[in-house]
């Protein structure tokens, strides 16, 4: 895991749990710009919640149990006024003077890449606009570059959905017929896990991805890797996979670009056997995984869209799953 | 022991009337303030209006809002009567508790307004832009 | 001259002296005042006691039955919890477990919370008030069948799997997509029984402004009266808007017209709006009759009374106008202007201040008593436990950047939950231990209220506490299943196990409620030594209500108002006999309750039933999209409502005045602002006039989020018919305006010509202004269905408005509706009143607007 020193600071704010600090999918990790702003925010209002809480509590307890005589009535007007107005209309007053201007830098972007990010049902089109205006697509997966705020333009097919990535930062939903912009600066090279946070249907719970922070020459060297056309199969088998993915028509919905697969319904495949999961974010990049999805999709992600091959023999699924696993 | 009569009732229900919407005068300026704010910036930021000049206005209606509600306060403050005759409670059963209570209320609301009307204007003293 | 001069008005002395008050009741009087009452409000038996409309039998049905919604969906969530008890279950499937939690919220929501609290004040309001019962019994009566047929309906949609299952917010484009009829089970179900909870809360408004005993000003009503004004109001001015996005919602699904649909110029998010403006409030509906039945607890607990009065009655007014500037924190992450998200973050900051004072205003309450732990006091404690955590989880929520954390994980799910157990569930059940001896004249086990407590409590502590964990370290909400890799498994283990401790928790307190108790024998009248009127009740229960309506001068009567219970017993007080063996009610004035007239109240009747059956086909039907049988049950539904009008409501009387008692006559008719009926249509207006606002607020949200709003090339409304059409209606509108006034100078002739006329005229107008956008296609565009939308809603409006005038032609025709009573054609013409500005905003919408917009 990507332990950043903070991650220990977070368990420590959590003091309430033994909890086991992950960090690839926590608010309470943060390795982005937005997300450490946040949890400086949130810790110091967890301690002031505890601290109001335990005050009220014991307040209570004083009156009803240790002290249940009668006060004076003055004391009880002071209380209604000081606890009641002084007190909250200061401290809110405070918080909100602090809060408020937080909401800007998400909303702004460093010039240069932008990263058009569409959900569908159950995945994510991605699609990375270079300041010439070349697109590169791509799917299920982001990668950013460590110390750049990235904008985000954000949209979705048919529902709403919602993109989130904690360790970096807020969420911004994805609404049809309108795009909403988010920015995201990490500043440690690591993988995070996002997931759809708005319910988006039978799903929702499988839309997933991750999205890896990489140096900002390593993301260079990535994204040209990325604009390539994919490499041919290399094996016997992975041919055979090939011949099987032609056959079956799977270019009707997806792209292999440098093949005559040109689908636009589908995630595109270029690249998938490069990513860090299979089927947005559920399972893992093994040619196994990959014979087990296409076998049985409905079974893994209920409703889906592409339909289960379980009519194709063990032999086929499995070639399939070897050249898919190879377009590296 | 007094005949009531129907004129009677309508006449003091009038006399009355007039403080007992005035209690939620001052809320309802909270509310006409925050909907004016609120629709203006929907409309700038979605049009493309000047986001300096939206937030000028806005701070002039925040002004006349809090004037308003300070003056209503002090109506209010005045039918409450408290530094005259001490208490918090009015709670007898007769017409001038009534008259103080309602006060009361209105100049309680009124505070509340205030506050109301000032944390809802810290967005465009703090904020520059729609964004 | 009106009429006035024809009606009688109060004689006699008032307000009493001691003197009057002090002179003893003759036994024979006293047995026949009783006997008189027992005759007049004789609960009917066997098969016959469902045709009971009484505050005490309706208010105890309401509340058992959905208090029985409540554990339904309560074993919804047990389901839920199974399932997400470790990674990778398969316990629930994704479908199931998505009508489970669409319907958990739901049912929570509308079919407990808010019906519960309509509900206890039905049953506790006139006991609070000293009156008989309600202002309307048959009203509440027939929102109570709704809400049976409707929940049952709603709910028994799982049973076929059949539930709606895009969430409790149902938004969409999500859910207008939706297969099945699950969304339309929700939209018109719903929609069927938000019309119940309005009527309700039209008539508990009415109560609590017209049915007070007299003397009762406002500055001394219980605080309890005042919460359910306040809530009446906020239920009027919040569901209204959930209406006409209802209705938006089902003309999109049913007829396919665009509102929400962005590929022709919809606009999904204009249904977030309409949902959460309803949606905030409701959170603080919800909220606030809680907090007044702590409100009532607190003084008893401390034996002494409420420290700031004026201070909770402006906390409760506070939070009812603010809590309409919040309904944007639902939509922080939706990716609107900050400035906007502004203004939003700051008002809900703002309505933690009156909540605060109220909270404050009851420990200092507890603070100048000499404080006496009871059961309730102990679910009270409770309650502000857990609900002061979830405030400040919701002062967190309300701060935008960490919102963008948070939401839509556990921590909202965690924040709700704190809030409405703190805020609804734990003074609930403080509130059912209290009053218990009020409705069943039995105690609830201290023993069994005391385990019942703390299971609930560490139950409900040890689901909900880890949940702000789980949220925080990443999982979402509405989630079916999680990865083991996520590491949310053991805390979410820990939820399940809270979960049916809670549950357990809840069975002892299910046993205790309906445990026999008869070895009890006879309790104490006010076991609680409380100061307020409802613990006057008799024990053992007879069905008068209060056996005469008390004068009252003081905020808690059975403290400082020596002898009265005594005096209400002998019938020293108003009205303490039935001389014509008929229900009544006394109305009193609004600010110091002045005594105005005896109402005659109705009584038992199965007409009330037949209308909401046929109300529920008529609702019921189109979820099936079968038309024709709905059409028919709404005309039997409309025949009912008006046969029960017709023989039961607003006839002359038989004696122009009654003796009330204390020497004061009283008369027993009244009409215009008077009445109790005006006042319920006046305030139904209300309502519905914001659902037109919410309406027309779409218009204009299509315009600002809409670059193509109205589309290039567009077809407009036809102007010549519009002008002609709005014409009409307002001369329909003149008509019956002038109607009333001849009719009230006994010009009976001319004013029938008049009524006749004005239906012809409103006709004429609704056909005119359909044949206005008769050419727009509303399939095409959301600009020509807006327009189509509220020309529908005008018509709807305007049919309602024929039917009111036939009925007050007829009234006329038949002498039910004469120069002197002529309550019928008062509250027609005020109806009227809000059609001809209706028309005149539909004009202008329609016909000028367009040409106007930039």
């Amino acid at each position: 895991m990507y332990v950043h020193s903070r991650n220990a600071l977070a368990c420590l704010a959590a003091a309430f749990v033994l909890s086991a600090c992950d960090g690839r999918q926590s608010v309470l990790a943060p390795s982005g710009t937005d997300a450490l702003s946040v949890f400086d925010l949130a810790r110091v209002m967890f301690i002031g919640a505890v601290v109001l809480w335990l005050l009220v509590g014991t307040l209570f307890i004083y009156v009803t149990r240790i002290n249940p005589r009668e006060m004076s009535r003055r004391k009880a007007e002071i209380l209604i006024v000081g606890g009641g107005v002084v007190f909250p209309v200061l401290l809110l007053g405070a918080l909100l003077v602090y809060s408020l201007p937080l909401m800007n830098a998400p909303r702004l972007a460093d010039e240069g890449l932008r990263v058009h990010i569409t959900a569908e049902q159950w995945w994510w089109r991605v699609d990375y606009e270079l300041p010439d205006g070349t697109r590169i697509p791509s799917a299920n997966e982001l990668r950013l570059p460590v110390g750049t705020r990235t904008g985000l333009v954000l949209n979705a097919k048919k529902v709403i959905h919602s993109f989130w990535v904690p360790a970096l930062g807020g969420k911004t939903d994805m609404i049809p017929g309108r795009e909403t912009f988010q920015s995201l600066q990490p500043v440690t090279a690591g993988v995070y896990r996002g997931q759809c946070a708005e319910f988006c249907g039978a799903s929702h719970a499988l839309m997933a991805f991750e999205t890896v922070a990489m140096e900002p020459e390593d993301f260079a060297a990535w994204l040209e890797a990325e604009a390539r056309d994919a490499q041919p199969p290399a094996t016997a088998p992975a041919r055979r996979g090939a011949k099987i993915f032609a056959r079956e028509g799977c270019g009707g919905c997806h792209t292999v670009r440098g093949t005559d697969a040109v689908g636009q319904v589908g995630p595109d495949l270029t690249h998938v056997g490069s990513r860090k999961s299979l089927a947005a974010g559920i399972l893992d990049v093994t040619a196994e995984d990959f014979a087990d999805w296409i076998g049985h999709t409905d079974a893994i992600k209920p409703e889906v869209a592409m339909p289960s091959y379980d009519f194709l023999p063990r032999e086929d699924l499995a070639a399939l799953g070897i050249y898919l696993e190879g377009l590296k | 022991m007094t005949q009531i009569t129907e004129k009677q009732e309508a006449r003091e229900f009038h006399a009355e009337a007039t403080s007992v919407w005035r209690i939620t005068f001052g809320p309802l300026l909270w509310a006409v303030h925050f909907v004016v704010s609120y629709s203006a910036t929907a409309v700038v930021c979605a049009k493309g209006g000047d986001v300096g000049v939206l937030r000028l206005g806005i701070g002039i209606g925040t002004f006349l809002a809090l004037a308003g509600i300070a003056w209503l306060g002090w109506r209010a403050w005045q039918q409450w009567d408290t530094l005259r005759n001490r208490g918090w409670e009015n709670d007898t059963g007769t017409s001038q508790d009534r008259h103080q209570f309602l006060g009361h209320a209105a100049f309680l609301l009124a505070a509340i307004s205030f506050i109301g009307v000032v944390y809802v204007a810290l967005p465009p003293l703090l904020i520059e832009s729609c964004q | 001259m009106t009429n006035e001069h024809l009606m009688p008005v109060a004689e006699g002395p008032y307000p009493p002296t001691e003197a009057m008050l002090a002179e003893p009741v003759s036994q024979a009087e006293q047995e026949r005042g009783k006997a008189e009452l027992r005759a007049a409000w004789k609960t009917p038996v066997g098969w016959r006691y469902w045709s009971a409309v009484n505050n005490t039998e309706i208010g105890v049905w309401y509340s058992l039955t959905a208090f029985a919604f409540m554990l339904i969906a309560g074993l919804l969530a047990l389901a839920i919890r199974v399932q997400l008890a470790y990674p990778d279950n398969t316990f629930l499937d994704a479908d199931r477990f998505n009508q489970f939690f669409t319907m958990h919220g739901s049912a929570m929501m509308f079919l407990f919370a808010v019906p519960m609290f309509e509900a206890i004040s039905i049953l506790l309001l006139p006991a609070l008030c000293g009156a008989r019962d309600m202002p309307f019994p048959r009203l509440s009566a027939f929102g109570y069948w709704c809400f049976l047929i409707g929940g049952v309906f709603i709910l028994g949609s799982l049973i076929f799997d059949a539930g709606p299952k895009a969430g409790w917010f149902m938004y969409p484009p999500l859910a207008t997509k939706e297969e099945g009829i699950g969304p339309d089970v929700w939209l018109l179900g719903l929609s069927f029984i938000e019309v119940a909870s309005i009527a309700a809360a039209v008539e508990l408004i009415v109560g609590t402004l017209k049915t007070r005993p007299p003397g009762m000003r406002v500055n001394v009503m219980p605080l309890y009266a005042w919460y359910v004004m306040v809530v009446g109001g906020m239920i009027l001015f919040a569901f209204p808007p959930l209406i006409a996005g209802d209705f938006l919602f089902e003309l999109e699904r049913s007829f396919n017209w665009p509102f929400f649909d962005p590929e022709r110029g919809g606009d999904p998010l204009l249904w977030q709006h309409l949902f959460w403006i309803f949606g905030h409030p409701e959170v603080y509906i919800v909220f606030l009759p809680s907090i007044a039945i702590a409100a009532m607890i607190v003084p008893t607990v401390a034996r002494r009374p409420i420290v700031g009065y004026s201070w909770i009655v402006l906390s409760a007014v506070g939070t009812g106008f603010l809590s309409f500037g919040l309904w944007v924190h639902h939509m922080f992450t939706t990716g609107l202007p900050q400035l906007s998200l502004g203004f939003f973050s700051a008002a809900s900051e703002a309505v933690v201040i009156p909540t605060g004072i109220q909270l404050f205003a009851f420990v200092a309450t507890l603070m100048v008593g000499r404080v006496k732990m009871s059961l309730p006091m102990l679910w009270i404690a409770g309650a502000l436990a857990i609900f002061v955590a979830g405030g400040l989880t919701g002062v967190m929520l309300a701060i935008v950047p960490f919102n963008w954390q948070v939401h839509d994980t556990y921590f909202i799910v965690a924040h709700l939950h704190y809030t409405l157990f703190g805020g609804m569930v734990f003074p609930l059940i403080a509130g059912v231990y209290y009053f218990y001896p009020f409705f069943r004249k039995k105690l609830m086990s201290e023993r069994l209220g005391r385990w019942a407590f703390w299971l609930v409590f560490t139950g409900f502590n040890l689901t909900f506490l880890p949940m702000h964990l789980t949220g925080l370290k990443g999982m979402p909400r509405r989630v079916f299943t999680y990865p083991e890799s996520s590491g949310w498994g053991w805390l979410n283990m820990i939820s399940t196990i809270g979960a049916f401790i809670i549950a357990a928790g809840f069975a002892v307190f299910v046993y205790d409620l309906f445990r026999s108790k008869k070895y009890q024998g006879v309790i104490a009248r006010n076991p609680w030594g409380a100061g307020t009127l409802e613990f006057s009740h008799d024990v053992p229960e007879e069905a008068w209500g209060v056996r005469s309506i008390p004068y009252i001068t003081t905020r808690y009567p059975l403290w400082e108002q020596d002898g009265l219970v005594e005096r209400m017993d002998a019938g020293r007080f108003y009205l303490p006999d039935a001389p014509d063996h008929q229900r009544e009610t006394m109305v009193t004035s609004v600010i110091d309750a002045k005594p105005i007239y005896v109402q005659r109240v109705t009584g038992p009747a199965w007409v009330t039933m037949f209308a909401a059956a046929f109300t529920g086909g008529a609702f019921i039907f189109p979820t099936f999209h079968i038309y024709e049988p709905a059409i028919v049950c709404a005309a039997f539904a409309i025949v009912c409502v008006m046969y029960w009008l017709w023989t039961t409501t607003a006839r002359p009387p038989e004696h122009d005045m009654r003796d009330a008692g204390l020497g004061l006559r009283l008369p027993t008719y009244a009409s215009g602002p008077n009445a109790v009926g005006w006042w319920g249509m006046w305030i139904t207006m209300l309502g519905d006039a914001t659902a037109f606002a919410a309406l027309i607020f779409g218009f204009f949200f299509y315009w600002t989020a809409r670059p193509d709003f109205p589309p290039e090339g567009a077809l407009h409304p036809d102007g010549m018919w519009i002008s002609v059409g709005i014409g009409l209606l307002v001369a329909s509108w003149a008509l019956i305006l002038a109607g009333r006034e001849l009719n009230s100078r006994a010009h009976v002739a001319r004013a029938r010509l008049a009524i006749a006329l004005a239906p012809l005229a409103a006709a004429g107008g609704a056909f005119a202004v359909y044949l206005s956008v008769r050419d727009l296609d509303p399939t095409s565009h959301v600009y020509p269905a807006i327009m189509w939308a509220l020309m529908v809603w005008l018509c709807v409006h305007a049919g309602a408005g024929i039917l009111m005038q036939g009925y007050c032609f007829a009234g006329s025709i038949a002498g039910k509706l004469t120069p002197k009573y002529d309550a019928d054609l008062r509250n027609v013409t005020l109806y009227w009143h809000f059609i001809a500005f209706k028309s005149l905003v539909v004009g202008a919408v329609l016909g000028l607007v367009p040409g106007w917009l930039p």
